[in-house]
């Protein structure tokens, strides 16, 4: 037990060593990547006056390590710096967009381990059969399918042709959408299940229709790596001499393969997926751009346009905070099934 | 002939440019129809604008001025870019030129009684006075109004001014409206308007430093008149475009209300006298508006109105065919023929006020000969590119000023695509086997590198002279043009310039006299016939 703290305090200490190189990496970008941003902020014909003016209240004419202290000084403060394009506060903006881009991610790895456990254990149960050639192929479109093709896709289909799904945007967070659920099914309504309350319901319903589309955009590409993780795991299994023994004693093939087999394949599986997770908070960027889901890479694309430094390095640090927080999780879970890796 | 012609028009142009400007009222002071100074002839006919007789009006200055720059040709004259909207056939409305859109003149049609805009990006906070970007004033100028404003042909009209005169030299005076109310209840009064535009040009006035001080350049600050319901305005001498510049800049806000909330409450709440009063505010998401029923005009024919924005253009595009929005900006040409086929909706363009050229350093070779520089404009087939890289949706321009603003020279036509006479010119200027780059932004205008590449293509195929295409990051560029050294600038770029106030004057300035902050170009025959424009005020 003493080992798994100091495993743990140790691996938090190395996650925020991480965070600090984020931090200081994103800083030191700003100043290699070409144009001033006040050539942003300014229009083209500014006055000199005028850009002198912007420049000195971005505190662009400071040396670089006074900025660089400055800026790490505030974000211990909890500070996150204001943004050139609109002078507001970055850290509300930033963590405002969170619920979107966390629920999205969380919906699109449901959708992947959906898809491609059943494809995995199909394709291993079924080596060299149709089945497996079909759910290979699929899993290798998953991987080759641009993201934005997929979705652009969907929308023209399944939205525009068809009409099933709302093209995109996001008019009300899971959040708002369970706590008006809970209101209707709360005491005062004799916990009744709110079926046909209509006005509330269709908050969730709502919610429900607008993910659909983008979680399916965004898990698709998680699909292929896991139906092969969990293909490989699998074949790896049934050639184990436990699954003989299983076999040998007169198990039915279903409880051999499901029951005992799987089972062990799901440990590395688990994990891969938690570390997807933290990818998928940083990488759904493009995914939210063609649904317009306002999480944080709607933000951070928003940002980069501008050259808005402020909200671009305070996204950018909360995407990366939530890697290494993930990764953190993941580790301490493994360390906890497989206590040799505490080594 | 044509030079008979001329002196006979020249009578007329005296009468018919008397620009409205100094009596205002229902005029229009951005009349074009005089085009006094005709001169018909192109480049290669005589006699050449130097040896015409000098103009009368400050219309016809600025008009030799865009003949002059015709044939002098520092540019390359590319193309007019359209503003290009989609709108749900739900809704009636036209594009304006002015690159704004006014959701007052948006009429829902049948049992729909609320509008929504999809555009590109959203606000960078309410404040009407902290910032200068379109999709800001998209949002903000639903609310707020200013004294004069315009039609959707960028004619001058009465906003919050009902006349407009020229009291001398540096003075100008606008009676206001009475009966107007902001949306807080409070009265529309004379120390308002003064207050905002002393709030706009003054940093010490209103706790900002506004950015839009440039937008009302040469006005020095605003006093309510005495007794009547009427503000003062000064200018720093002789402003001849002080009410083109009113009719496009400087929004009024509420003293009382200013004054007594912080840059943060004013960046997310309004009090204008507008169609719309502010609903909702979610930054980054959306801005809800409702009719005003206070509105001293007619309401608004939508009770509500909601902006939002999407990056990607064809995620606007289908949020439009799918009926979940009304209008959205920015079409991209290779969508247009989407909406066109999709039923229920319809594309809206109209020519904007923003013009793509290819700067030529004056003094830098080979663009240091007229020749060659004219032969530049012959190589490149402008029909084509408008056609084929931005499906018609662009005009073709031939001086710097583009149709429908002041000063814009009727009789100038774009420089016709022709080959051999690119290559006569060519072998004249000298620089035979000239190499050349041009260097271009890539995104920040519509179809910028294809536009350039397709440039870069059509002087290749001259037989005496090779280019290539430079692909360059905006703010780097920009940098480089703006550091007021033209030596340290690449010697030929692409690069868009946008003039809302209608008046030539704001483009020939800054880009092509010899103090402008983006010039490429220095002659003092220009400069000459700018600073004679300038000197001229309303009455001719």
């Amino acid at each position: 037990m003493a080992s798994f703290g100091r495993f743990l305090a140790k691996r938090v200490l190395q996650g925020l060593v991480v965070i600090f190189g984020v931090i200081t990496v994103l800083f030191l970008l700003r100043y290699i990547t070409p144009g001033s941003p006040v050539d942003f902020i300014a229009p083209l014909d500014a006055s000199q006056a005028t850009r002198e003016r912007i420049a000195d209240s971005l505190g662009l004419n400071e040396p670089l390590y006074v900025q660089y202290a400055d800026y790490v000084v505030s974000l211990l403060q909890g500070d996150m710096g204001y943004s050139y394009r609109s002078g507001t506060a970055v850290r509300p903006r930033v963590f405002a967009k969170l619920p979107a881009t966390l629920e999205l991610a969380v919906v699109a790895t449901f959708v992947a381990i959906a898809i491609s456990i059943p494809l995995g254990v199909v394709s291993a149960t079924r080596r060299h059969t149709v089945p497996d050639y079909v759910a290979t192929l699929f899993s290798l479109l998953g991987i080759s399918t641009p993201n934005f093709w997929l979705g652009v896709m969907l929308v023209v289909v399944l939205a525009v042709q068809f009409g099933f799904f709302p093209t995109s945007s996001r008019p009300v967070g899971l959040l708002d959408a369970l706590g008006n659920l809970v209101v209707i099914a709360g005491p005062e309504r004799g916990w009744a299940l709110p079926l046909r309350v209509d006005p509330f319901l269709s908050d969730m319903q709502n919610w429900l229709l607008h993910i659909v589309l983008p979680a399916i955009t965004l898990g698709t590409y998680f699909t292929a790596l896991i139906t092969r993780l969990t293909r490989s795991g699998m074949l790896d299994q049934l050639g184990r001499g436990y699954v003989r023994a299983a076999r040998a004693k007169g198990l039915p093939e279903t409880l051999v393969r499901y029951r005992h087999a799987l089972r062990n394949t799901l440990i590395p599986v688990i994990t891969v997926v938690g570390l997807q997770l933290g990818t998928l908070i940083g990488g759904a960027v493009i995914t939210e751009a063609v649904f317009d889901w306002p999480g944080l890479g709607s933000l951070v694309i928003d940002a980069i346009n501008n050259r808005d430094w402020p909200l671009i390095q305070g996204c950018l640090v909360v995407i990366g905070a939530g890697f290494v927080i993930v990764n953190i999780v993941v580790d301490a879970l493994y360390a906890k099934l497989n206590p040799q890796v505490m080594d | 002939m044509e030079r008979r012609k001329f002196l006979t028009l020249a009578g007329t142009a005296a009468g018919a440019a008397a620009l409205a400007g100094c009596t205002g009222g229902d005029d229009t002071p951005t009349d074009t129809e005089g085009g006094g100074d005709t001169a018909t002839d192109t480049a290669t006919d005589e006699p050449t604008a130097t040896e015409r007789p000098e103009p009368e009006t400050r219309e016809g200055y600025l008009q030799r001025a865009n003949l002059v720059l015709h044939e002098e040709a520092p540019w390359i004259f590319l193309n007019r870019q359209y503003s290009v909207y989609g709108k749900s056939t739900d809704v009636n409305w036209q594009a304006r030129r002015d690159e704004l859109i006014r959701a007052y003149d948006i009429e829902p049609a049948g049992s729909k009684s609320t509008v929504r805009i999809t555009q590109s990006q959203m606000d960078s906070g309410l404040d009407p006075q902290d910032h200068r970007e379109t999709p800001t004033d998209n949002i903000v100028r639903q609310a707020y109004e200013g004294l004069l404003s315009r039609d959707r042909e960028g004619r001058v009209t009465n906003q919050l001014a009902t006349g407009y005169e020229r009291v001398e030299d540096g003075q100008v005076r606008f009676e206001l409206r009475s009966g107007v109310s902001f949306h807080s209840g409070d009265s529309f009064t004379k120390e308002d308007a003064a207050f905002s535009i002393n709030r706009i040009v003054q940093p010490d006035v209103g706790g900002l430093e506004s950015p839009q001080s440039d937008q009302l350049a040469g006005v020095t600050g605003a006093e309510p008149a005495d007794g009547d319901s009427a503000v003062i305005v000064n200018s720093d001498g002789l402003n001849p475009i002080v009410f083109a510049l009113f009719a496009t800049y400087g929004p009024i806000m509420n003293k009382s209300w200013v004054e007594n909330n912080d840059s943060a409450y004013i960046n997310s709440h309004m009090d204008g006298t507008g169609p719309f009063m502010l609903d909702s505010y979610e930054q980054d998401v959306e801005v809800v508006f409702e009719s005003y029923d206070d509105y001293y005009l007619d309401a608004a024919p939508a009770d509500a109105l909601t902006i939002q924005s999407a990056a990607e253009a064809s995620t606007r595009v289908n949020q439009l065919r799918n009926g979940e929005t009304d209008v959205i900006v920015n079409v991209p040409p290779q969508n247009i023929s989407q909406i066109q086929n999709s039923g229920n909706a319809e594309i809206s363009a109209v020519p904007s006020t923003r013009i793509i050229y290819n700067a030529m350093i004056y003094n830098q070779e080979p663009f240091d000969s007229p020749e060659f520089r004219r032969a530049m404009n012959h190589a490149v087939d402008l029909e084509s590119i408008v056609s084929d890289v931005l499906s018609g949706f662009a005009g073709q321009t031939g001086q710097p000023t583009l149709e429908g603003f002041v000063g814009y020279n009727e009789d100038v036509d774009p420089y016709p695509y022709d080959v051999e006479e690119a290559e006569r010119l060519v072998e004249e200027s000298g620089y035979a086997g000239a190499e050349i780059t041009l260097h271009t932004p890539v995104g920040r205008y519509l179809k910028d590198l294809e536009i350039a590449q397709a440039v870069v293509g059509y002087i290749d195929e001259l037989e005496n002279v090779s280019a290539e295409v430079q692909q360059r990051d905006f703010g780097n560029l920009a940098g480089e043009l703006l550091d007021g050294d033209l030596s340290t600038s690449p010697s030929f770029y692409l690069i868009g310039w946008g003039n809302a106030t209608f008046d030539a004057s704001q483009t020939l300035i800054p880009l092509l006299t010899s103090d402008g902050a983006l010039t490429s170009y220095s002659n003092e025959r220009v400069d000459e016939l700018i600073n004679q424009a300038q000197s001229m005020g309303g009455q001719n």
